[in-house]
């Protein structure tokens, strides 16, 4: 299922109500947050609305904080090649 | 000295507000930019619906009526109409929230 990945860049400050309750009604509530919605043409009209202030891209499946989160994360510089917990254990 | 309320020659009284009356190229740059991730989020939002075999009419209209960033004239894209100013036009940036909002389309003729 496609969703519409939402980023919000620019502030909606100062401007006309209807366009700070559209940004609240999606869940942008300060710049740089980002959020899924399912491709349907009621959120591509509320995107239509805001379209001055959010990056849209066409995603195929959605993450959660969690996950957008870990793909923010940078690469640890190490990789693990075995376990020293293997070597303790008695032979069978 | 310091901060929002330091005492400036535009503060302290009297008309001296110094915002020139044409953009500088830079800003006009940083305008047409605009201009194009808009025109791209509308292309975002038409493909996306089309895949879903969906339309919807504001989509529709704004195909129809909304000149692209390519199509616009450069008087369009760096001036607005305005009644009150001298030949009825004056600089965008004069614009309340100008790099916010969209400005197409003005009156026919003028």
């Amino acid at each position: 299922m496609p969703y519409f990945r939402i980023t919000l860049m620019r502030s909606g400050i100062g401007l006309p109500e209807k366009t700070q309750g559209v940004l609240k009604a999606l869940g942008l509530r300060k710049r740089m947050t980002t959020v899924y919605h399912p491709v349907t043409s009621s959120v591509a009209g509320q995107i239509m609305r805001i379209k001055e202030l959010v990056d849209v891209k066409e995603v195929g499946t959605a993450l959660n904080k969690k996950q957008m989160r870990e793909a923010r994360r940078p690469a640890p510089g190490y990789y693990v090649e075995r376990r020293g917990t293997a070597e303790l254990e008695p032979p069978q | 000295m310091f901060g929002p309320f330091r005492l400036t020659n535009p503060l302290s009284g009297g008309l001296l507000w110094k915002i020139p009356w044409r953009l500088s190229r830079h800003q006009k740059y940083r305008q047409r930019e605009r201009l194009r991730k808009v025109d791209s989020i509308v292309a975002t939002l038409d493909t996306a619906l089309a895949r879903q075999g969906e339309s919807m009419r504001k989509l529709v209209r704004w195909k129809a009526e909304m000149p692209t960033e390519e199509e616009m004239l450069p008087k369009d894209k760096y001036t607005v109409f305005d009644r009150k100013v001298k030949r009825y036009r004056k600089a965008i940036h004069k614009l309340p929230k100008w790099t916010r909002v969209s400005q197409r389309l003005n009156p026919p003729g003028f």
